[in-house]
């Protein structure tokens, strides 16, 4: 049952990634992202549809996107990872659709039919597989009405995708680092194989310590299994990980950290390698290219990052903070 | 030893139970508390043994305050044996035992043999010595009340406080228990008994004190003080007070007049 | 006797769990390194298995057996003092108040020792709260508010704690909060048993010598008191101690459950009520049980199991099991 107010003329019927057939409004200029993985996607590609955030901007993110975006109201989540939003606030601010972007079931599209209904706002799901982004912004674009942008934001992923698959394809199998990506506080946290947290690392050519254990998604691990999985190189999200790393004696025994080949990964205004899990990780394959493969990765990273951060967020960062974004890799005192 | 309550008004907070009590307690008599279910005994009790504060007046033991005394203390001089219960777990009788000697035990120390040596006297002395490792839980009421008593004997106090101790007990194991009371008198120990029947006080009171609506008060020997009269106020019921001789010795009984049955030996009269 | 019983179980327990792992280490390096260790010398096995014997096994062994003899001495303890065999250390909130305080440490990114240090304070806190609340209560029987205010507590605290869960950036610090409350000593290093033992041994300290006193206690308040014991002394003493012990163990491990309940039953089936001979072999058997559960938990499947469930999952059917063909029984 749709809400009365709600009566402009159906102009056309667009198919999501889920097959579900929705009717949209001739013009789309107000959009809710559903999650942060959609925000991201429609702050890149069309920012000024956007009507809000999910959650707010911390202080340390916010200098990187232009302060009239970062002020957009917080409005919370109505995706299938828990909602937080009040569904009459996000009826109240008016948009003209509802988008979610990421990964796609049967439980999602039902809550997406389930939300449309109660609102009678078009509710649309998009795949966010990582090799489909460059599909994911043709489709946005399309239903947003920012078919030029979707096209160069389509060439651009997909160039940057193929580009990272060729070199990647240069690199033998057997000279492919072996990488332990550790999570959380302590570091004890990491993804199994073809999880979604490793799918920046397993573009670039990394072979995942954990995978041995078999596919899935999240788990917790042992300082034993890391030591006897004595990865090359290390990766980490959390910056209270990676300070301690260097002061424990567990981790210290291991090669990967006597060789300072510990590396945390920026993470500012969104991640660059595993959460959200949305476009913002385009830059991670780069960033993680130089640091495991810097034989076939050779043209330096700061223009690359800028001139992602310029198409992504709209703000080109000044030479300090592409500084502290690319100085956080580094341990102390080197 | 002497245990005294001085003008002692006793109950719990915003509920005073009585007031004006004056009693005394000394090593080597029996001191009978009677009066009915409900009129106050245990709370009495517990304010004579210190667990609950005084109203107003004051409990004393050998001249000193004894709320104002540490724990220890007047553990090492008055002995509670309360009405036998069930337990929350499966001590040994020994073990209930022992727990007596506590009064003359250091905070940090455990009792030690001659601790159990003194447990084992006292369960030999109640006669439950073929139960030293019985299951407390498991015995029945008459030897946990025993348990209890010899639990009160370990800690070797010269006062006793007993609250009706033959409450739900057989009749030979009431009889039993009074015995043992009127012995343990004879060997120089203060006991104060409370009772709802009269005649366990012609049994073995040296002194009755009556507690009744909120009033306390000594008559001295049951046999001087006890009356149908009184007995009438206490109960609300008639009784006639007889002396019959028992094994060549007069003692007073305690008998109901109403209750009797119609027996044809009588009713031919 | 009991206890000298429990001691071998344990050491033949410790031994085996230095053994298993998932780092490959042969019986032969193993005992080269310990040897070398107790002797003092320089060893030729390779730093790795050095570090994994010494840095990973042993403080996790160690930090296990802290963490099962905290929890299970504090579980007796608290029978004892609530006379009732159904109570468990988390009655008076502690657990609640570590959850909660070790929650927000992770809410806001913090370092993992603040995370420990809040779950510390947070125990301890929400006990004091509780006994202040269980004071203020005059009139009734203390036992009975104590363990009111302890429940009321403990759910207004867990309230707090699904607060934060819902708040929690759930690709973050969702699964991490996941992770702690379920209970792990993946983690545990030298520093953090370090940190713990003085808190653990102090309250250990304080039941062993107050044992007897805490005997006496399951007689009830005024039978206690009637033979000499301040109960309400003796009842701060043994819930500060209790929670001291409690609070520093679930700082480091995260939530527990089972253990405080479980083990102290255990060891009444076998040496009876009485606190004096129950402390000693309750405190061995808990630390015994843990180091088992925790060896399981790194070993048995492909990754590390939580500690919280396989307590639960072992426990029980153990506990069952010794009800059934138990001679003596426990009430």
């Amino acid at each position: 049952m749709l809400a009365p107010d709600l009566a402009w003329a159906r102009a056309r019927t667009v198919t999501d990634s889920v097959g579900r057939r929705v009717p949209l409004p001739a013009r789309v200029e107000r959009v809710y992202a559903a999650g942060p993985p959609a925000s991201i996607l429609l702050f890149a590609l069309a920012p000024e549809r956007l009507i809000g955030w999910t959650s707010p901007f911390r202080p340390a993110e916010r200098p990187f996107v232009p302060e009239r975006y970062a002020e957009l109201p917080t409005l919370g989540r109505l995706t299938g990872r828990g909602n937080t939003a009040n569904v009459e606030v996000v009826i109240g601010a008016k948009p003209d659709l509802i988008f979610d972007y990421g990964t796609v079931s049967p439980t999602l599209a039902s809550l997406a039919d389930r939300v449309q209904e109660q609102t009678g706002i078009p509710y649309l799901l998009i795949d966010g597989a990582f090799d489909r982004i460059p599909e994911a912004f043709r489709l946005l674009g399309d239903i947003v009405g920012a078919g030029e942008q979707a096209l160069a934001w389509s060439n651009y992923s997909a160039r940057t995708l193929d580009e990272i698959r060729a070199r990647v394809a240069r690199v033998p199998e057997g000279r492919r680092p072996r990488v332990y990506y550790g999570r959380g506080p302590n570091g004890l946290q990491t993804g199994l194989a073809g999880s979604i947290n490793m799918e920046t690392l397993e573009r670039v050519g990394a072979v995942n310590v954990a995978a041995e254990l078999g596919r899935g998604g999240l788990v917790q691990v042992s300082i034993e299994q890391v030591l006897n999985w004595s990865p090359d190189v290390i990766v980490t999200t959390d910056p209270n990980f990676f300070a301690s790393v260097w002061r424990d004696p567990s981790w210290q025994s291991l090669p990967a950290v006597r060789e300072r080949r510990v590396h945390l990964a920026p993470g500012l205004p969104f991640g660059w390698i595993d959460f959200p899990p949305s476009i913002n990780r385009l830059i991670g394959l780069h960033w993680l290219g130089r640091i495991l493969h810097p034989q076939v990765f050779t043209e330096p990273l700061r223009p690359i990052v800028r001139d992602f951060y310029a198409r992504a967020y709209h703000q080109s960062p000044s030479d300090a903070q592409l500084g502290a974004l690319l100085a956080q890799e580094k341990p102390p005192g080197s | 030893m002497k245990l005294e309550a001085r003008n002692l008004g006793y109950g719990y907070r915003g509920h005073v139970v009585g007031r004006g009590a004056n009693l005394g307690l000394s090593a080597g008599e029996v001191v009978c508390i009677l009066g009915p279910n409900g009129g106050g005994k245990t709370t009495l009790f517990r304010t004579l043994l210190g667990l609950i504060p005084p109203i107003e007046g004051q409990v004393l033991i050998e001249g000193m305050d004894l709320h104002a005394s540490p724990r220890a203390t007047i553990a090492r001089l008055v002995g509670y044996v309360p009405q036998a219960h069930l337990g929350y777990f499966p001590f040994s009788v020994q073990d209930v035992v022992l727990m007596g000697r506590t009064a003359h035990l250091s905070p940090f120390a455990v009792p030690s043999r001659r601790d159990r040596e003194l447990a084992a006297a006292a369960i030999e002395r109640v006669g439950l010595a073929h139960l030293v490792d019985a299951v407390y839980t498991r015995i029945s009421g008459g030897e946990r009340q025993l348990a209890l008593i010899a639990r009160a004997l370990a800690q070797a106090t010269p006062l006793l406080v007993m609250d009706e101790p033959t409450a739900s007990l057989d009749f030979g194991n009431q009889v039993h228990v009074l015995e043992t009371v009127a012995k343990l008198a004879g060997e120089g120990i203060g006991v104060l008994i409370s009772t709802h029947d009269p005649d366990q006080t012609f049994q073995c009171a040296d002194r009755v004190v009556l507690v009744h609506r909120g009033s306390v008060t000594d008559i001295g020997p049951p046999e001087e003080g006890l009356d149908a009269t009184r007995l009438r106020e206490l109960y609300g019921i008639e009784v006639q007070i007889s002396t019959v001789e028992v094994a060549g010795r007069p003692r007073r009984v305690c008998i109901p007049a109403a209750v009797g049955k119609q027996s044809a030996i009588f009713s031919r009269e | 006797m009991a206890i000298a019983l429990a001691v071998f179980g344990l050491g033949c327990l410790v031994v085996l769990a230095f053994a298993v792992g998932r780092f490959p280490v042969s019986p032969g390096d193993f005992a080269k390194v310990i040897w070398d260790w107790l002797s003092g010398g320089t060893s030729e096995v390779p730093a790795t298995v050095q570090t994994v014997i010494l840095n990973v096994r042993g403080p996790r062994i160690l930090a296990a057996i802290v963490v099962g003899a905290a929890l299970a001495g504090a579980g007796a303890a608290y029978q004892s003092l609530f006379r009732n065999p159904l109570v468990s250390p988390d009655i008076l909130g502690v657990s609640s108040g570590a959850a909660l305080g070790a929650v927000l440490g992770i809410f806001f990114s913090l370092d993992v020792v603040f995370i420990q240090g809040l779950a510390f304070i947070g125990g301890l806190a929400a006990v004091a709260t509780a006994y202040f609340i269980a004071s203020r209560m005059r009139g009734h029987d203390p036992i009975l508010v104590l363990v009111l205010a302890g429940v009321v507590i403990g759910a207004l605290l867990g309230a707090g704690v699904a607060l934060i869960k819902y708040l929690a950036d759930p690709y973050n610090q969702l699964p991490a909060i996941t992770y702690w409350l379920l209970g792990s000593l993946a983690a545990a290093t030298r520093a953090d048993f370090l940190s713990v033992l003085p808190a653990a041994a102090i309250g250990i300290a304080v039941l062993w010598l107050l044992r007897w006193r805490i005997s006496v206690l399951a007689l009830g308040d005024d039978e206690a008191a009637s033979v000499g014991v301040e109960t309400g002394r003796i009842r701060v003493a043994v819930i500060a101690a209790a929670t001291l012990m409690t609070a520093a163990v679930v700082s480091i491990s995260g939530i527990i459950g089972w253990v405080g309940l479980l083990i102290p039953h255990f060891a009444r089936l076998m040496v009876g009520p009485d606190f004096t001979r129950l402390f000693p072999v309750t405190a061995l058997l808990g630390a015994a049980f843990m180091l088992s559960v925790d060896t399981v938990a790194r070993t048995a499947g492909r990754i590390e199991l939580p500690l919280g469930v396989l307590t639960a999952v072992i426990g029980t059917p153990l506990f069952l099991w010794l009800l059934a063909t138990a001679r003596r029984s426990w009430q």
